[in-house]
């Protein structure tokens, strides 16, 4: 990996991790825990169609992993790590198919991949379906939220990269 | 508009249609009344039921649910409702949550495997 991909990669976890924690503030929504806006993943998304698979991965790792520790929630750790794995397992090879025009599409794939690993780790913690019914509230709003980091990764996209556009 | 897309958007739609219908099938507040009928919840942790119990007949009061772990629920029961009105878990959503007023949605403390929900009829406290 060169130094400039390596500052590149660096400079845009640090800049989801901002957007993370500044996000956090933001009053809850809904008083279901998963349900929020995301805002972070703009930069998983712009990842996925600039970087290649293992980039991505690392600086998602990276972001996940630091954003636990500087909320001081550990416990939430489990539940973002396995949605954010299957959501990049979805993304990775979808965006192969899905044109930087329809990338709003492959958001919310992702996001909705992201739900169902959170609800799948919910569910192996707790040991019991309980959380189940929360599952279809989680993928509504996960639809939306994609949509909106979707188009912001798009318009990012476009300006960085407009020979993407003819794609 | 590529096929692979196509299939994708078809998918997306169809996914996004049901779970909207779902959701506002789960979010509609439950029927049940404790004032003109008994209405029973249970109480679970480590999907092992603590308390049965039936909100028509339960006295106002608040109780401590306390976690393998440590920590604790505080329990508040008032006018045949419930809530949890206070924990030590680091999210708070189980607080935040208000009082258990939907039939399909309960509330849960996910740090402490806590369940509260609606069930029905009971015959044993």
């Amino acid at each position: 990996m060169s130094t400039k991909k390596l500052t590149e990669l660096s400079i845009l976890t640090a800049a989801a991790l901002i957007v993370f924690v500044v996000e956090l503030r933001f009053p809850d929504i809904l008083p279901i825990p998963g349900v929020k806006l995301g805002l972070a993943n703009i930069f998983t998304v712009y990842a996925v169609y600039r970087f290649r698979a293992n980039e991505v991965f690392l600086m998602v790792l990276t972001r996940v992993i630091l954003g636990a520790i500087f909320c001081s929630n550990l416990s939430a750790l489990m539940y973002s790590l396995s949605g954010a794995m299957l959501c990049l397992a979805g993304m990775l090879p979808l965006h192969k198919i899905i044109p930087v025009k329809y990338l709003w599409l492959c958001s919310i794939i992702g996001a909705m991949l992201h739900n169902t690993g959170q609800i799948l780790a919910a569910m192996a913690i707790m040991r019991s379906p309980a959380v189940l019914p929360f599952y279809p509230i989680l993928l509504t709003a996960g639809c939306i939220a994609g949509a909106f980091t979707g188009i912001c990764a798009q318009l990012i996209l476009k300006r960085k990269l407009p020979s993407d556009k003819k794609q | 508009m590529t096929k692979g897309v196509k299939i994708c958007l078809a998918a997306v739609g169809l996914i996004f249609a049901i779970s909207l219908v779902l959701t506002i099938k789960f979010l509609s507040p439950t029927g049940r009344d404790a004032s003109k009928e008994d209405v029973w919840v249970e109480i679970e942790q480590d999907n092992k039921v603590l308390y049965r119990l039936n909100l028509a007949d339960e006295p106002d009061r608040v109780f401590r649910v306390s976690a393998p772990d440590g920590g604790y629920n505080e329990i508040k029961i008032s006018d045949g409702k419930i809530c949890v009105s206070d924990a030590d878990c680091p999210d708070h959503t189980c607080v935040k949550n208000g009082w258990l007023r939907y039939d399909y949605l309960p509330i849960i403390c996910l740090p402490h495997k806590l369940v509260v929900r609606f069930c029905e009829g009971g015959d044993s406290e």
